[in-house]
């Protein structure tokens, strides 16, 4: 675009207003800096396309858009005609979804728009206090245009998109207004896991409540939740499936005991056929189970609002399976009665919600809590019964006004 | 009886004060703007037809469509008839309607008062008729006015330039239009004073002896000159007054048309008449956004992937269907404002998909305008002759207006008055308080 007459004129400008000059310089230096950042910018995008990483994202994106059809497809109930134009697209929903839900199949979900958010402030309320025996309530914050899958005891699984649930004023949930995917004979709801980009992993790995694990090839997992049954994922009569985790090849797998035992090992090395991986007290079960790929920090909660905080280089992963774990709290805490109660991988821009026994729903910032070190004091009196985190979206910078 | 205020109601920017007999006090009608008495001319109606003006309506503006979703909608807009010799049928009529858009953001309103042809806009589900337009800004202009001073303001002082138009009948409709706007808007008494006398009644309260003076109001919209006997006020008079439709927003096309286009394809884009048409409507500020049709869109997609210019027009398509032209139009603005100050100014709008970066100098500014500064010398020439005045009996030109900064137009007014009768007075807000006095003598 800078063609000879356009430097003509800027010589010729020069010649008028010498004192111009400096001024003309200034700004085309500038502008060679920034074409300089931009082309060192393509070139990286350059290698980037001739070693092939970018066409492995390319390859990821589409095995995760074609997983999304199928599941459009199964919605739909059979094969997809594809309409001849393309149906107008919905604007960008950016709203998160919180979804509650306890093991009666009683699934609640409000909508929230994150940008609101302050850390500290209570965001919801659940009406009456969540049971503290085995109808305890979990909490999921996933976007609002998410996929989620149900996991049942049985092993069985219902997909369904977030938006299908209707959203009640977070400020008000109410179980009675629960919408019910009711469990069969001996069967509980035991987790609710976010699968739109599951196709973007390479395995999945089913956690149990005793410490067994299963992993499976993200492409076998498909078509198991698309039969509806994934397999109970248990070898004891008294275990229970407690969650899945989504692992690339190179992820490290976590694993997290209400009494602090922290079992860590890389997904690759999991086992396909349920195993022990970690060996639990008589009265510990996994609170958390999550991978770890590049977030520099994880953070534990105890029932207490405390935040423990170690860096991802503390996991010591473990070399065989039926380890004991890293412990994370001394005996004299365990035995006072410290418990954890949930664990997650922290990284830039990732917030919390907390769902206390009281039933009030708090956000945080977890870098924010990690420097704090616990939740805000007004909180202390009520104890934490589940959390869940997710990465804040990024603020569009405002045009000049 | 309520107040009698000023307006000045000008194509970019608008103002309204009150003399209260020694002083005037031109109210903050607009705290959101960085000169809180100058309030921009600009009107955005929501899809609910809620108004907001000024800075208040930009942000909003900004907020609801920067690059927001589209949706576009088949609608039966009507029929066609038509006759042939032998035959005889109707056809509907279709139009393609955005059902995500948030709101109309309008502006230049003034310049559409010399508009032969333009008589109104339709308004999502409603047509505002020019003067409803000016209305709804006026009223809330008003109703501004009215709660900073706590009290009723039942008449108002309207400026209005030289000539609205060189066409009489033009000019007489466009008073009668704007008249007929402050009545709808609340006003029970408007009277009219013409802008740069509004700004020579202003300047006379700083002289202590009669002089020659010539008022050079130079706008967003039109140049009005007057030169006028002041500073007794008991034998005012006027010598001649003159006026061309050429000002700030006219160097804005230029600026476009000469260094912008080609960042979207001009001059590279050849035997396309339908993308050279967007092209080519870029400097039309009031008819870009009516290009965001998918129609057009699919114009664009296919010569983008036909590898047409690509980038280039992938920017006009990042202008045209992300709501960028208001952002694009304040920052060829931006740019000709920094040129009144410095040799050289950057004309820079990075966006996604779209990255301009135009060195742009004073000379090249002043050989992109040669030809209307030509025009506007010869406007200042006959105005001086139809006074009967020879340029040593001037002993003041008064600058007013924004574009009156503009150098190679101060540098004009030096060459033929000389440098020590050119004066600078309060370049957005002089019409305005002449106006209040206008207002004060009027009641």
């Amino acid at each position: 675009m800078i063609s000879p007459d356009k430097i003509d004129e800027w010589i010729h400008e020069v010649e008028e207003r010498p004192a111009s000059a400096a001024l003309i310089i200034r700004y085309i230096a500038n502008r060679l800096g920034e074409l300089a950042a931009r082309e060192e910018e393509l070139a990286a995008q350059n290698i980037a396309l001739l070693n092939g990483k970018k066409v492995e994202e390319y390859e990821n994106r589409l095995a995760s858009l074609e997983y999304q059809l199928e599941l459009l497809k199964r919605q739909l109930g059979g094969e997809m005609v594809l309409p001849t134009e393309a149906p107008p697209s919905q604007p960008a929903s950016e709203m998160l979804s919180l979804v509650l839900y306890n093991p009666l199949g009683q699934v609640l979900r409000a909508e929230i728009d994150p940008l609101e958010m302050s850390s500290g402030q209570t965001i919801g309320s659940l009406a009456g206090a969540p049971d503290q025996d085995e109808a305890q309530p979990a909490i999921l914050a996933a976007p609002s245009q998410e996929e989620l899958l149900l996991i049942f005891t049985s092993g069985r699984t219902v997909a369904m998109p977030a938006s299908s649930l209707a959203a009640s004023p977070a400020e008000s949930l109410d179980w009675q207004q629960a919408y019910l995917e009711e469990p069969r004979v001996k069967e509980e709801l035991a987790a609710i896991q976010p699968i739109a980009r599951m196709a973007l992993y390479e395995y999945c790995i089913q956690a149990s409540r005793r410490g067994y694990v299963k992993k499976m090839r993200t492409s076998f997992f498909t078509s198991h939740a698309a039969e509806g049954y994934i397999g109970t994922g248990v070898k004891l009569p008294a275990d229970r499936t407690y969650n899945l985790a989504f692992a690339g090849k190179d992820d490290l797998f976590v694993m997290v005991s209400q009494e602090g035992y922290i079992f860590s090992m890389p997904a690759e090395r999991l086992p396909t056929a349920i195993e022990e991986v970690v060996h639990l007290g008589i009265t510990d079960h996994i609170v958390a189970a999550f991978t770890v790929s590049q977030k520099p920090s994880i953070l534990f909660v105890t029932q207490t609002g405390k935040a423990v905080h170690r860096d991802t280089s503390w996991l010591d992963p473990a070399g065989t399976f039926k380890t004991k774990g890293q412990s994370l709290l001394s005996r004299e805490r365990r035995e006072a009665g410290t418990r954890i109660v949930g664990a997650a991988p922290v990284g830039e821009g990732d917030w919390g919600v907390f769902l206390h026994d009281d039933g009030k729903l708090s956000a945080y910032q977890l870098n924010q809590l990690l420097a704090d070190g616990s939740l805000e004091r007004g909180r202390a009196a009520s104890s934490i019964v589940s959390i869940t985190t997710f990465h804040m979206p990024e603020v569009k910078p405002q045009p000049p006004g | 009886m309520g107040l009698h205020v000023g307006i000045d109601f000008g194509t970019s920017n608008s103002g309204v004060a009150v003399f209260d007999g020694s002083q005037v006090h031109l109210l903050p009608i607009d705290p959101k703007n960085l000169v809180p008495q100058v309030v921009k001319t600009i009107l955005y109606i929501t899809s609910d037809h809620r108004h907001f003006i000024g800075q208040e309506a930009v942000e909003l503006y900004y907020k609801q469509n920067i690059n927001r979703q589209r949706r576009f909608v088949k609608k039966w807009s009507g029929e066609i008839d038509y006759h042939g010799a032998d035959m005889h049928y109707v056809r509907d009529i279709y139009v393609y309607v955005d059902e995500l858009q948030p709101g109309r953001l309008l502006q230049f309103i003034k310049t559409a008062l010399r508009s032969e042809k333009y008589t109104g806009t339709q308004v999502f589900d409603r047509y505002y008729s020019l003067s409803d337009i000016i209305a709804t800004y006026l009223r809330a202009l008003k109703q501004r006015a009215e709660s900073l001073l706590g009290e009723d303001i039942s008449g108002v002082t309207l400026g209005r330039p030289v000539k609205f138009s060189a066409i009489p009948e033009i000019d007489r409709r466009a008073q009668d239009t704007l008249h007929e706007a402050a009545l709808q808007a609340g006003f029970s008494r408007v009277d009219f004073e013409l802008e740069p006398v509004a700004a020579a009644l202003y300047y006379e309260l700083s002289l202590n002896k009669p002089a020659n003076a010539i008022i050079y109001d130079f706008g967003g919209g039109t140049l009005d000159l007057t030169i006028m006997r002041l500073g007794d006020p008991g034998r005012r008079l006027v010598y001649a007054s003159g006026g061309i439709g050429i000002a700030g927003s006219d160097f804005d096309r230029a600026i476009i048309t000469r260094r912008m286009l080609p960042h979207f394809g001009k001059g590279i884009v050849m035997h396309q008449p339908e993308i050279e048409k967007l092209i080519n409507t870029i400097p039309d500020w009031s008819a870009l956004p009516e290009l965001s049709t998918p129609l057009a869109r699919g114009e664009l997609e296919r010569a983008i992937h036909n590898g047409l210019a690509p980038v280039r027009l992938k920017a006009l398509e990042a202008l045209i269907f992300n709501d960028l032209a208001f952002s694009f139009y304040n920052m060829v603005e931006a740019t000709k404002i920094n040129l009144s100050s410095q040799a050289a100014a950057v004309a820079r709008m990075k966006e996604k998909d779209l990255d301009i970066w135009e060195l742009y100098t004073r000379t090249q500014f002043e050989k992109d305008i040669h030809e209307q500064q030509q025009q506007i010398e010869q406007v200042l020439v006959d105005t001086l002759a139809a006074s009967g005045l020879e340029p040593a009996q001037i002993d003041a030109v008064v600058k007013t207006g924004g574009s009156s900064n503009i150098p190679v137009f101060s540098e004009m007014l030096a060459r033929i008055f000389g440098q020590e009768q050119v004066k600078a007075s309060d370049l957005f807000s002089s019409v305005t308080a002449g106006l209040a006095i206008k207002a004060h003598h009027s009641r």
